[in-house]
């Protein structure tokens, strides 16, 4: 086999090869950012609020109610999230 | 001697009437023989005792056992208050049960028995949610709003519904407005964040992530979604940081994984 032929040879090996290398970077960081956009989502739902007594809701005793009217976010009982500082 | 021990028994037998008198009898013996009188009686009763009964084992994580004893109250269909309360209970036993459809079923029946039920409301906006019909969830939503405008649970809840359906201009209101009340809640500040991403006002999006990272410095989502903003505009360092601290502080393994993959793809 002959030098230039070895060469040529040689150069489309690695040719072939860095194609491929870049179309599977490409599409490993393509599936990336969509990973990436599907973490990207809103909070969650507002957990359920409790079970209340026969009582009913009215009165001042019914505590689920009173949280899904409070205007502070810690009394209307929704999540903390990561805990602050 | 004799009148003193005469003043003396006076006094125990008066002392004696007057615990009679202070505690009457726990259960009133029924003063009638009406048999329909008697037998509503019994029912409401009854309607006590499953309500003990079904509460208990709600609390106990019997939810298909308390969901049976309020299914029972409503059949028995014992009036207001504790008919929308029973439904209300129920639905709370099936959402517990992955059973979001007979939820559903339930809080509507509360609904229609007591349309002021902000308690029932939001939980339907989150059961509705759960079940994927983010159509249901913002009607529901946008009744508790209406009824009770300064809600920190209904700005909440119609704000994630909004977000969730694309409709990014409502969760910027909503979640502006309970930042208004609450201007330290993390959490609606990376929700008020994504909404201003998606109207394309990244530079607000950016304050208010950064505003949540402040508040929370190991809030991984929020330092996720900041990375991903900072390299949609070319900030790659200061992405490729972001990523390493989210990788660094998720808790959540998918979190983590996608977080160092994103810090690694990203060559300076």
């Amino acid at each position: 086999m002959s030098r230039a032929l070895l060469r040529r040879l040689l150069g489309a090996g690695l040719l072939v090869g860095s194609l491929y290398c870049g179309s599977v970077a490409l599409a490993k960081a393509g599936s990336l950012e969509e990973m990436l956009a599907g973490q990207l989502t809103a909070s969650d739902p507002a957990p359920l609020l409790g079970p209340i007594t026969s009582a009913g809701r009215t009165g001042w005793e019914c505590k689920p109610e009173r949280a899904a009217a409070a205007r502070a976010w810690q009394a209307a009982d929704l999540s903390a999230g990561p805990q602050a500082p | 001697m004799r009148v003193a021990l005469l003043v003396l028994l006076c006094t125990a037998v008066s002392g004696a009437l007057g615990y009679a008198q202070t505690y009457p009898m726990q259960t009133p013996v029924p003063r009638t023989t009406s048999l329909p009188a008697l037998q509503a009686m019994a029912v409401s009763r009854e309607v006590e005792e499953r309500f003990r009964l079904g509460l208990a084992a709600l609390g106990g994580g019997q939810n298909a056992q308390a969901a049976a004893e309020f299914q029972r109250i409503v059949a028995l269909n014992p009036g207001e208050p504790r008919g929308s309360t029973a439904h209300y209970d129920a639905a709370l036993a099936y959402a517990h049960l992955g059973r979001y459809g007979e939820a559903a079923q339930n809080l509507h029946a509360a609904l229609a028995l007591d349309p002021g039920f902000l308690a029932a409301m939001a939980n339907l906006v989150a059961v509705d949610i759960a079940r994927g019909d983010l159509t249901e969830a913002r009607k529901i939503a946008d009744r508790y709003v209406a009824l009770d405008p300064d809600s920190a649970r209904a700005l909440y809840s119609r704000g994630i519904v909004a977000l969730r359906a694309g409709d990014a201009r409502t969760a910027r209101d909503d979640f502006g407005k309970l930042l208004q009340a609450n201007p330290a809640y993390a959490v609606a500040h990376y929700d008020l964040a994504l909404a201003e991403e998606r109207l394309g006002n990244d530079a607000a999006a950016e304050r208010e992530l950064r505003t949540a990272l402040t508040l929370a410095p190991a809030y991984a989502r929020a330092q996720l979604a900041l990375g991903a903003l900072l390299l949609k505009l070319g900030r790659r360092a200061e992405a490729r940081d972001q990523f390493a601290r989210a990788s660094h502080d998720a808790n959540d393994p998918a979190l983590q994984n996608l977080a160092a993959a994103m810090r690694d793809s990203i060559t300076i």
